[in-house]
């Protein structure tokens, strides 16, 4: 069977753990994350396995550790819809991204869409738009989309 | 201009100019050189891989044959790539040692030293032994393979009994850790994370340029155990290595690495304490232990020195050591020559056409060798054959550790080794058993010697018992002759005479 590394980045608190747990086997308790920096989780998809790594920030101006994504075949990035910075921030992200390790398949979870206040900017969804990224609103609450964002990046994997 | 010439200038015209431009460039080799020249480089750069196959072995031949012709050169071109891996795994053998050590020493003065002491004297087993038993009290659970960039497993093997886990989640976790390590502690390559240690659990890894193999271990495995995580990987990377390279998540192209894999999944029980008689094993005592550390610490930062410019020691000491029926013990430069001191066996040939291949010139070497006699099974067959003249049909040859003669022989070889022959065989040096006489040599003795009539009703046949094969001499004759058969093969090993006298059946 294929193996892929997928990671999970996006702010603090934007539901990236969430997701994840929607969707897959739990491997490890959430203790490794708050220690070393991540959370690994496995799940098949098809006929691909999914080697997720959630990955936290380290403090809040180094949104994400870079040195975890080597490898990775692909990146979910995770924006919370209710927090406007959460989902301008994901440029900066990507920009973390790609410098590391180059312009990998990526999706756009803009999460949190069960909530009422939500926040999303035209000339935010514009900009993914202009880079053909797939958006989706998830909620990992309700379970809205959350297989349908694995499986898309899956597809470009 | 004949007709001919008119008309196929009428059909053709011009082209007929161009037709014989073309056939001058095919015929004139230096202009086909040329237009060849001309294609090629941008034929490889379309061709690269298809290319690249064919000239594969070509390639690889051409190397080995320079290489050969000028290993000092190619020598010199290798030694930054080789040289970090070397000192690497010299710094691992003294450490794996000092640990050794450390341990021995540790485990000699601390209350679980004395406990041990005590339990020495109550059971009569050696202490050396008891300590020895704890520290290979252990067992190879589980072992990954991990691909380092993505941390994906590429094999994961676990030992009977113990519950498998998800070993890609594993292996992530294993290289997740390592990065966190380097991250937080240094970025400096050597620095990397080399084991842990969870409860009763210890976990080693070994780091290579593309892949690092992790073990779980129950207990304390010994430190020789390192050194064979790290020879694994070299294996592996030496069968895999373009695979490894490669590795985007397909585990296609490993099949088969679970044998490399195998033997690291080892493990040591303890024995029953059983007492035994102090005499049962010989141990090492504390000091010699280390005298013998110390010595090897010394071969060590002999091979150290020779990294640095003295390769020539390296070289005779190496091909010395290979020699048959040499044993040197010191080797060293004095005025402008390799000095070699040590034993030689006077059968024993030096390597010199080697060692020549190699720069090492015979006029450098001078040996103050002491004689000796070598009893290396190599040196032992030399010498035979130079001593025993061997008749075909007979062949020296090596079983169960021992040294045969074998074959069928002329009796009068067999009569005039005889005597060495036995001498050899009392020293269990030689054995004889599956020697024998020819027939035909004892058919020719028996009719030169004795009259048609009285050999004509005698048979030959080979006999073996449990020490030899012998020729025996039976069926009938009359008395005199039998007598005199009797008397000709009394003190003859090889041959037995069980004739019977005529008219006595
Ligand atoms: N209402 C709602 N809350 C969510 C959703 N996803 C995550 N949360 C909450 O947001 C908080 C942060 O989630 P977490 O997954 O830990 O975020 P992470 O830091 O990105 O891993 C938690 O309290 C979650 O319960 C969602 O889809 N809807
Ligand atoms: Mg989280």
């Amino acid at each position: 069977m294929d193996k892929k590394k997928i990671c999970m980045v996006g702010d603090f608190s934007v539901g990236k753990t969430s997701l994840t747990q929607k969707f897959v086997n739990n491997v490890f308790s959430e203790k490794y994350l708050t220690t070393i920096g991540v959370k690994i989780d496995t799940v098949e998809v098809e006929s691909t396995k999914l080697i997720i790594w959630d990955v936290a920030g380290r403090d809040s101006l180094s949104p994400i550790n870079a040195s975890y994504l080597v490898g990775a075949a692909g990146v979910i990035l995770v924006a919370d819809g209710t927090r406007e910075s959460t989902v301008s921030g994901l440029l900066d992200i990507w920009a973390v991204v790609e410098k590391r390790i180059g312009s990998v398949p990526c999706v756009v979870a803009l999460n949190k869409c069960d909530l009422p206040d939500w926040h999303v900017s035209e000339s935010n969804l514009d900009e993914f738009a202009s880079r053909d990224w797939s958006v989706f609103q998830t909620s990992a609450k309700k379970g809205h989309d959350v297989e349908t964002l694995f499986h898309t990046l899956v597809a470009k994997i | 201009m004949n007709q001919l010439d008119e008309l196929r200038d009428i059909i053709v015209g011009d082209s007929a100019q161009q037709l014989n431009e073309l056939a001058e460039r095919i015929e004139d080799v230096e202009k086909r050189t040329k237009d060849v020249a001309e294609v090629l480089s941008p034929a490889i750069d379309q061709q690269g891989d298809k290319l690249a196959n064919s000239l594969q072995k070509p390639v690889s031949i051409g190397l080995k044959r320079a290489i050969r012709s000028e290993p000092k050169e190619y020598a010199e071109i290798l030694y930054p790539v080789m040289a970090p891996s070397i000192r690497r795994a010299i710094a691992q053998a003294i450490s794996s040692m000092m640990v050794t050590i450390n341990r021995t020493i540790e485990s000699a003065t601390t209350v679980q030293g004395l406990s041990l002491r005590y339990q020495s004297l109550r059971t009569g087993i050696p202490y050396a032994e008891l300590a020895l038993r704890r520290s290979l009290l252990y067992r190879v659970e589980h072992v990954y393979l991990i691909h380092r960039e993505t941390g994906m497993a590429i094999e994961s093997l676990h030992s009977e009994g113990t519950e498998a886990p998800d070993s890609d989640a594993v292996s992530a976790m294993f290289s997740a850790i390592q990065s966190f390590v380097q991250d937080s502690f240094s970025s400096d390559e050597s620095s990397l994370l080399s084991g842990f240690k969870v409860g009763e659990q210890n976990v080693w890894v070994a780091n290579g340029p593309n892949s690092m193999l992790a073990c779980v271990i129950r207990g304390d495995a010994p430190e020789s155990l390192k050194t064979e995580l790290y020879n694994t990987l070299d294996l592996i990377r030496t069968q895999y290595g373009n695979s490894l390279v490669d590795f985007e998540g397909d585990v296609a192209p490993f099949s088969g690495i679970d044998l490399y894999l195998q033997p690291l999944l080892q493990s040591e029980l303890k024995e029953s304490e059983s007492p035994r008689s102090p005499d049962s094993k010989k141990t090492m005592p504390l000091g010699s232990a280390i005298f013998m550390a110390l010595l090897v610490l010394g071969g060590i930062f002999f091979l150290a020195k020779w990294m640095m410019g003295k390769s020539d020691i390296a070289t005779v000491e190496h091909f010395l050591r290979d020699t048959p029926g040499v044993a040197a013990t010191d080797i060293y430069w004095s005025n402008g020559k390799l000095r070699v001191k040590g034993l030689k066996d006077p059968d024993a040939v030096i390597p010199y056409e080697t060692l020549e291949s190699y720069g090492i010139e015979q006029e450098l070497l001078v040996f103050n060798m002491i004689p000796f006699r070598s009893l290396e099974v190599d040196m032992e067959m030399q010498r035979f054959r130079n001593e025993l003249d061997l008749p075909t049909g007979v062949e020296l040859l090596v079983q169960d550790g021992e040294i045969q003669l074998r074959g069928r022989a002329p009796l009068t070889w067999l009569n005039s080794k005889g005597s060495r022959l036995r001498q050899l065989a009392a020293d269990r040096r030689l054995s004889v058993k599956p020697l024998a006489a020819t027939r035909s040599s004892v058919s020719t003795l028996l009719k030169t010697s004795l009259p048609y009539d009285a050999v004509k009703d005698l048979r030959l046949s080979h006999v073996q018992d449990k020490v030899q094969t012998t020729v025996v001499i039976s069926g009938s004759t009359d008395l005199p002759t039998l007598t005199l058969l009797r008397s000709l093969f009394a003190a003859n090993d090889w041959v037995d005479v069980t004739a019977i006298p005529k008219g006595a059946q």
